[in-house]
């Protein structure tokens, strides 16, 4: 197997015997749920899903999936999402096939796919690679592979001796533990090693400091990984390292 | 006499009983001029009778052509003056049969439906509400009679952003109401020609101006640089005159001074954050004359009246010629009696500077004003405002109506942009050349009627005394405070400990270092025209045109020998000194505060670029402090501040600028007023980064530039410093820490240090741990466990089961640990647990109580207990060393 980190999304591209572009968190829709907290914008699904059909171009895949909170507003469909969607998902699919593992925002996405499209929420096992949004346990099926999971969006914070701070989307590598994850049968003992790769959002305005993930995890996933020997990288692929030599873990000391 | 007896008899009647037999010279210029029909700007002292000059013809006129409406505006920049203008005013309009009414947003809302019913010749008001008035359609109708329209204080209005958005109001009332008369009332300004094109646009205007010279009388006087010293000397002026003002620059330093002053019992204090029934009856008390003297701040140097004021104190030096001229102006208060004040003056650097802005001052030579121009806020403002006025309007009607006014003069393609910018957020809609309101814009108008910005504010919580000591203003905060910041708040001094969710932790602080930064932004910069003669006065050491009394002039001379004799340069406006200090570099550069503030961070940004390394910067007028590692010195600062090109300045600024709390919350700030972002906005929901970024190369990020540029420093200046540098017109020496450069650094002018701050900790600290809550438990026998709090815990701690001394000392929230340690089958983890609870109770045992008043400290465990008592520090000493251990507790466990 081997994995692309494509920068332009950011998006992955995970080879085996196909090629699977996989984008997470594009949050179609954003911008109302921010107007409606009082911070106006203008629309930027278009530009997100420029940036998607860019890697499709890059790297030639065969299939896309996208990897959860296709969508942003909850429990609701909003008039942006009946806008924009439709169009967003029929401009993809026009280039290759398309797969949605649904997220915790995706209520109500499967009006706007088709039935083959929506796959479980659980997880799925695509080309022995397990792909999963990231909110729920993962299917025990996913045992013993690379799980690739959004509902994250991690992001680094770096800083210089000047200190000045580099803040960037950021992927991050970690064991899980299957028995916390409730992925072994009853009994059966955890010997096969299950790792997960959280992706980072593909929707610019998402970022969550992976250190307060690990300090303060909000998921199955988050709360049953090993950071000890996790492995952070930049949305290029640049390898940073373990999660110990990001010391400062990007606190907020700007008001 | 002549022009008295032209007016309407009832009018002259007035003037009779009013008591003025005689014109004074602004009146009889000015009258004739406003019956003209004349636009008028007046510029004179408060209470020289400015309103009445404005007003007797304007009385006049309603007088001979009765409408009905309103037909006067008078606008005023505070309510409270609005207050004061209504008590003033309404004795002539009831004389004259006129109806007079005000409005501003206190007004209830029966007054305000009153005034809509039947609406009075004469408004007093403030320009948020005229805002607020185009909003409603009868009052519109009511404005279409204006016939006048006052602005009171347009100095203090022109020079913001209000001014600019009141500037574009009178346009939007030349629609309803026609072309009207326009009077402004200003008090001395160095260009009141810009106040004419301010007030009238490209209209015809006259200045009428009283020169200030003749009016004033001001010495500067010195006692010493100890505050009682001074406090003693303000005594003892209070008794040589019937009233005495007092202005401070700071609400500190007039608590400060309240409190020496206090015990003498006629003297009150008045400043912002008092009440409002506070300073009103301190007016009330002064006026009546139950007390001789009133300490206040700016809060009273608009024409508030407070009755006649007999001498004026300007405690440390003014800093600003206008801002001397206003404050002594109040004083002698009666037509064309001269304004007796006096500086006192309270260290070197103030009391050069006291001596040139009084000697400016004298010789007329008072600040400009300059009008915010093309200030893109102010347009996104006033475009929404005339989307919801009209509802729909042409983008070439708004061109119009707004390019009449002199801020925005030539609109063209800031207009498109911002334009534009709005309709990206849905502010406003576009349909070709007609601007539409749209569902937001009525709402965000609402919301935004003043160009003022409202501040958030920001509790401040003391760590040692664990409780919340006051509350700053959210653009303090962010523009000043860091984590190690040091400033003042409640006449203290404070370090910044930790900042999150709107909450500033805190602790004392003891020694202070450059100018603190004290709350709530009262710093007056001064200006570059004072700080460059200063620096001449020093090079030049000739005194004798500003008539120093003979002690002031032996302390100046004084201190300029003992720095000959120490063989240290003085720096002066030919001359820049760089100082090695013991934590970095002192340039001595007269250039004033905001063009240091400029080359501050143009030096800082280069030198962190070069050498990798993080640079501490505080400013004032003459120095900028550079805070290095041991290994730059003078010489690699004078190699980058020789490198620098005065047109390179305001890109590097950019650059540098961009990455700070600073700018990010002017962005903010800029946006709000755009209605990109809602008053009560919900930050949480994106990262300020991802926020500012959003705002990338758009208008808003240009506004927020221009602001900082123009508000917060003087790149121009800055750059005509790096010119004459370049041309060999100033020169650059290096030397050694001078009592010059340290003067800045270590003795603020702004700050009174309380007695023995570290006592106080000290004290706060015990306190506390002796109210520590602990669980005590044997460690031998394991049976016994107790709770109880420090101070009663007895020494030597004895298990009253076993007799054993091996006692360990835990907080409360730790107890369930002892639990874990005596469990039967024990992890490793448990193991752990119960090593460091023995070691906790072995040291108790060695070292007794001092070992649990170390233990009770916040996050001090075993090790951290060992270590302070290894230091084998006793009393004071002893406590300081357990806060030294919290403070790093706090800083390094900040998520815990």
């Amino acid at each position: 197997m081997r994995l692309e980190f494509l920068e332009a999304g950011p998006a992955l591209l995970v080879c085996r015997t196909r090629k699977v572009l996989v984008a997470a968190d594009l949050h179609i829709g954003i911008e109302s749920d921010l107007a409606l907290h009082g911070l106006h914008f203008r629309s930027r699904s278009h530009d997100r899903m420029k940036r998607v059909l860019a890697c499709v171009e890059e790297s030639d895949p065969d299939l896309l999936v996208l990897l959860g909170d296709v969508k942003h507003t909850v429990p609701l469909t909003t008039r942006q999402e009946y806008r924009e969607l439709p169009g967003i998902l029929e401009e993809l699919r026009k280039s290759l096939p398309l797969r949605v593992l649904p997220g915790n925002h995706d209520s109500g996405i499967s009006r706007f796919l088709r039935e083959d499209e929506l796959l479980a929420r659980e997880g799925a096992l695509i080309d022995g690679t397990g792909y999963l949004h990231g909110h729920t346990y993962p299917d025990p099926s996913l045992s013993g592979h690379l799980i690739v999971s959004g509902h994250h969006h991690p992001m680094v914070t770096l800083k210089d001796e000047v200190g000045c701070s580099l803040r960037a989307p950021a992927y991050l590598l970690a064991d899980v533990d299957e028995r916390c994850l409730r992925m072994n049968a009853a009994g059966e003992e955890a010997s096969r090693q299950t790792r997960v790769l959280f992706i980072p959002a593909l929707n610019e305005l998402a970022g969550y400091d992976i250190g307060r993930t690990v300090r303060e995890p909000f998921s199955p996933l988050s709360r049953c990984m090993r950071t000890d020997d996790s492995e952070v990288f930049l949305a290029d692929g640049t390898f940073i390292g373990p999660l110990a030599t990001l010391e400062d873990y990007g606190d907020d000391q700007e008001p | 006499m002549e022009t008295i007896r032209s007016l309407d008899l009832a009018v002259q009647e007035c003037v009779r009983v009013r008591g003025f037999s005689r014109l004074s010279d602004v009146q009889a210029q000015s009258i004739p001029l406003v019956r003209k029909g004349r636009n008028l700007v007046l510029i004179a002292p408060t209470g020289t009778g400015k309103t009445e000059s404005a007003m007797i013809p304007v009385f006049d006129a309603m007088r001979g052509h009765p409408g009905g409406g309103f037909r006067t505006l008078y606008i005023t920049p505070l309510r409270s003056l609005n207050r004061d203008m209504l008590q003033r005013l309404a004795w002539w309009c009831k004389e004259l049969g006129l109806t007079v009414g005000v409005r501003h947003g206190d007004t209830p809302q029966s007054e305000r439906r009153k005034q809509a019913l039947s609406p009075p010749d004469l408004l007093i008001t403030t320009p948020e509400t005229l805002q607020a008035m185009f909003m409603g359609k009868v009052l519109r109708r009511h404005l279409a009679n204006v016939r006048y329209v006052v602005v009171d204080e347009i100095h203090e209005l022109a020079a913001g952003k209000r001014g600019a958005q009141l500037a574009v109001a009178l346009e939007r009332l030349v629609e309803y109401a026609g072309e009207f008369q326009r009077i402004g009332l200003s008090a001395t300004v160095g260009n009141p020609d810009e106040m004419g094109r301010f007030l009238c646009g490209a209209r015809p205007f006259q200045v009428v101006s009283v020169p200030v010279a003749k009016h004033l009388e001001i010495s500067v006087d010195f006692a010493g640089d100890r505050f009682e010293k001074q406090a003693d000397w303000v005594s003892r002026e209070i008794d040589r005159h019937a009233s005495t003002l007092i202005f401070v620059n700071t609400r500190v330093t007039a608590e400060a001074l309240g409190h020496q002053l206090f015990p003498r019992g006629d003297v009150e204090v008045h400043h912002g954050s008092l009440s409002r029934e506070v300073r009103i009856e301190a007016e009330e008390r002064f006026k009546s004359g139950a007390i001789r003297a009133l300490i206040c701040t700016s809060s009273m140097e608009l024409g508030i009246d407070i009755g006649r004021i007999e001498h004026v104190i300007q405690f440390g030096s003014p800093r600003e010629v206008a801002r001397l001229v206003q404050r002594v102006g109040r004083a002698g208060h009666q037509l064309e009696a001269v304004s007796r004040g006096t500086i006192l003056a309270t260290g070197f650097d103030d009391l050069l500077e006291s001596l040139v802005i009084a000697d400016r001052a004298k010789a007329g030579m008072v600040e400009e004003v300059t009008p915010p121009r093309n200030a893109a806020d102010v347009l996104a403002n006033q475009v929404a405002a005339m989307a919801v006025e009209y509802r729909e309007v042409s983008r070439e009607r708004v061109r119009e109506v707004i390019g009449r006014s002199y801020p925005f003069q030539v609109p063209g393609p800031l207009l498109d942009e911002v334009v534009s910018q709005m309709e990206e957020h849905g502010l406003i809609r576009v349909d070709g050349d007609l601007i539409r309101s749209s569902g937001r814009s009525r709402k965000y108008l609402a919301g935004n009627l003043s160009m003022i910005h409202d501040e958030r504010k920001m509790s401040v919580y003391d760590m040692v005394s664990r409780k919340t000591v006051g509350t700053l203003d959210e653009s303090f905060v962010v523009g000043w405070v860091h984590t190690g910041a040091v400033f003042i708040t409640k006449g203290q001094l404070w370090r910044v400990l930790d900042m999150e969710d709107g909450r500033i932790t805190v602790e004392p602080a003891r020694k202070a270092k450059g100018e603190l930064p004290s709350w709530e932004g009262e710093q007056i910069p001064v200006p570059f025209p004072v700080a460059r003669d200063v620096g001449a006065l020093r090079k030049s050491r000739d005194f004798s045109k500003y008539h120093p009394n003979s002690e002031t002039l032996r302390f100046v001379l004084r201190f300029l020998e003992e720095m000959d004799r120490n063989r240290s340069p003085v720096a002066t406006d030919t001359e820049i000194t760089l100082e090695n200090a013991p934590e970095g570099v002192i340039c001595n550069v007269c250039a004033g505060h905001k063009a240091n503030e400029a080359l501050a961070r143009v030096i800082s940004i280069l030198l962190s670029a070069r050498y990798g390394t993080t640079v501490g910067i505080e400013i004032d007028a003459y120095r900028i402090y550079l805070r290095l590692p041991p290994e730059l010195r003078s010489g690699e600062v004078r190699e980058i501040l020789l490198s620098l090109e005065p047109g390179h300045l305001e890109g590097i600024l950019q650059l540098a600028m961009k990455r700070t709390a600073l700018f990010k919350w002017k962005l903010v700030q800029v946006a709000k007023k755009f209605g990109a972002i809602d008053p009560d906005a919900d930050y949480e929901r994106l990262s300020i980064h991802k926020l500012t970024d959003l705002f990338e190369s758009t208008v808003v990020q240009k506004e927020a530039y221009r602001e900082l540029f123009s508000n917060y420093m003087d790149v121009g200046r800055a750059a005509r410093i790096v010119s004459l540098l370049r041309e060999g017109d100033i020169s650059v020496i290096l030397s050694h820490l001078s009592i010059l450069g340290a003067e800045g650094l270590f003795s603020s002018r702004d700050q009174i240090s309380p007695p023995s701050v570290d006592q106080a900790v000290i004290s706060t600290l015990k306190r506390r741990l002796d109210q520590q809550e602990v669980v005590i438990a044997c460690m031998n026998c394991r049976k016994w466990k107790s709770r109880t709090v420090v101070s009663r815990t007895p020494d030597p701690l004895v298990c009253p089961i076993c007799g054993a001394r091996l006692i360990a000392v835990l907080k409360p929230w730790e107890e369930p640990l002892l639990a874990q340690a005596s469990r039967r089958t024990r992890s490793e983890e448990d193991r752990a647990v119960e090593v460091r609870l023995l070691k906790n109770a072995n040291i108790v045992l060695s070292s007794g109580k001092k070992a649990v008043i170390a233990l009770s400290g916040r996050g001090v465990g075993p090790e951290n207990a060992s270590r302070i008592l290894s230091t084998l520090a006793e009393g004071d000493a002893f406590y300081r060393e357990i806060l030294k251990a919290e403070r790093n507790y706090i800083r390094t466990h900040r998520f815990w």
